[in-house]
């Protein structure tokens, strides 16, 4: 048997008929599927990291446990909080965002009642 | 569980092979729906008993109903229902995104020299509404998707695996057609058919045993989706079977009046219509010989669940992961299906799930032993003339 296939294109992702899920709205379903998308990333992630960890000791060049152990100098601590504070702030831009909108509309405000204008 | 990080190597040739992150993937998503299943859904279990222990609900002549409206407006229960279907989407989208990586592979694979079987399509076949309507499974694209390749069919296989968490038969998901064809032997232990059909073969894992049992019969498969056959050939010729598939309307083929020894469908009939299912049952005794036997094996009837929550909970897999015929399928009373079609010798009752359809115990009974530990089974011979 030989064939060529009509095309190489990407499967579908999105099946045809989804159900809404009475009372949800559709931002909190695409935050949900935006969530597990995530959990399986970080999943995947974890597993790999681990894959690497294992066959370095295994391939002795780490010691067991070295990880776990590990204890950076100065230099390397400071670099690993900016890397902590750095993935902080991205992650919870929006909070911020969001405050910084609310009080610069309530700093708007108390300035135009004051004015009297 | 059968199904680990090993699991690579406990394959069949033909299955897309996932690597290493893509296996921890798909194993994500199995762990996602045993938590769903595990943790989730008892709390939600929990939440319904206390609600059907009401007294209202207890005297309502439609306990089900008051239920549904009980539980709609709680929090967990829509997340709850949210999660439950996005793991099974996260489920086709980690599979598709494995068997794309292995297009090529996988094409060459199904490209057999000299096969035992073959796979005949229609290119002006129409697939039937109830399977263009939604997608089944919510498995992108649906059963009738065709873009001339076999991925599609790919998909289908691992990710029918993957679904059922490995309690069917592991990678070869063949657990039903060994129970349908265990069945068989055990009304017609000495049975030597000349020609055996599968209705709704989807990628063949039920119509390889039949195969695999009867090794001198010529075997048969049919289905509406191009991609699945010809992944469904490839694969069975892999596995060493024969097999003819091809793409045909189980509710009507073209294949002439009694031409068939053995006609069966595994879990066809609640992804089809209330009308379609007469119509397979129709068809089934169509194509058969005189004496020939109908099987139709599907999952375990309603009026076996043990409560309100039970039903109620299948109720909504049917609405949200798209299982068209769910209620009508599970509260037919196939027997009278098939004696109202002409059938004789109509049985109805559970056939004990058979790991290999020859060597394994063969018990039918009234009683569901529960899920995947037996399945119900229709049957029924066409009558001697």
């Amino acid at each position: 048997m030989t064939r060529q296939p009509q095309s190489r294109q990407a499967l579908p992702r999105t099946p045809n008929k989804l159900d809404p899920i009475p009372g949800r709205t559709a931002s909190e379903e695409q935050t949900l599927g935006m969530i597990v998308g995530l959990l399986s990333e970080i999943t995947v992630l974890r597993a790999r990291l681990d894959a690497c960890e294992r066959l370095l000791v295994e391939a002795k060049l780490l010691p067991a446990g070295a990880i776990d152990s590990f204890a950076p100098d100065a230099a390397a601590q400071a670099e690993r909080e900016a890397m902590r504070t750095r993935s902080i702030t991205k992650v919870l831009r929006p909070m911020q965002e969001l405050a910084e909108q609310e009080l610069a509309a309530l700093t708007k405000e108390t300035l135009t009642t004051e004015n009297g204008t | 569980m059968s199904w680990n990080e090993s699991a690579a190597a406990q394959s069949h040739p033909m299955i897309a092979v996932p690597s290493h992150d893509e296996l921890v993937e798909q194993l994500f998503v199995r762990d996602l729906k045993l938590h769903v299943m595990q943790v989730l859904e008892p709390a939600q279990r929990a939440i319904a008993g206390q609600i059907l222990s009401d007294a209202d609900a207890r005297i309502s002549n439609n306990p089900l109903a008051n239920l549904r409206d009980a539980m709609a407006p709680l929090e967990s229960f829509k997340s709850w229902l949210g999660i439950k279907r996005e793991s099974q989407r996260q489920l086709w989208a980690a599979v598709a995104g494995s068997v794309e990586r292995q297009a090529d592979e996988l094409e060459q694979l199904a490209a057999i020299a000299d096969p035992l079987g073959s796979v005949t399509l229609d290119p002006d076949f129409t697939v039937p509404a109830y399977v263009a309507q939604g997608d089944i499974h919510l498995m992108p694209g649906g059963n009738g998707f065709d873009d001339g390749s076999v991925l599609q069919g790919a998909v289908m296989d691992r990710g029918g695996a993957v679904y059922m968490l490995g309690r069917n038969g592991g990678m070869l998901n063949d657990l039903r057609g060994q129970t349908a064809i265990a069945h068989l032997l055990t009304i017609a232990p000495d049975i030597r058919p000349t020609r055996i059909l599968d209705m709704g073969c989807g990628i063949g894992t039920s119509t390889v045993p039949a195969a695999m049992a009867f090794p001198d019969a010529e075997v048969h498969g049919i289905d509406v989706g191009a991609s699945m056959l010809r992944y469904a050939h490839a694969r069975a010729e892999h596995l060493g079977a024969g097999v003819h598939f091809s793409q045909a309307n189980a509710e009507a083929t073209s294949f002439p009046d009694g031409h068939f020894d053995v006609v069966y469908s595994c879990v066809v009939m609640h992804e089809t219509s209330p009308a379609a299912m007469v119509n397979i049952v129709a068809e089934s005794k169509r194509l058969l010989r005189p004496g020939g036997i109908a099987i139709h094996l599907e999952v375990p009837l309603i009026h076996t669940f043990g409560d309100h929550w039970q039903e109620f909970s299948s109720e909504l897999e049917a609405q949200f992961n798209n299982e068209p015929n769910w209620r009508g399928a599970l509260t037919a009373d196939h027997g009278a299906l098939l004696r109202d079609a002409g059938f004789a010798e109509v049985q109805v009752g559970y056939q004990s799930t058979a790991t290999d359809a020859r060597s394994s115990d063969r018990v039918f009974k009234e009683a569901s032993d529960g899920v995947f530990r037996s399945w119900f089974v229709a049957s029924g011979r066409a009558p001697q003339p």
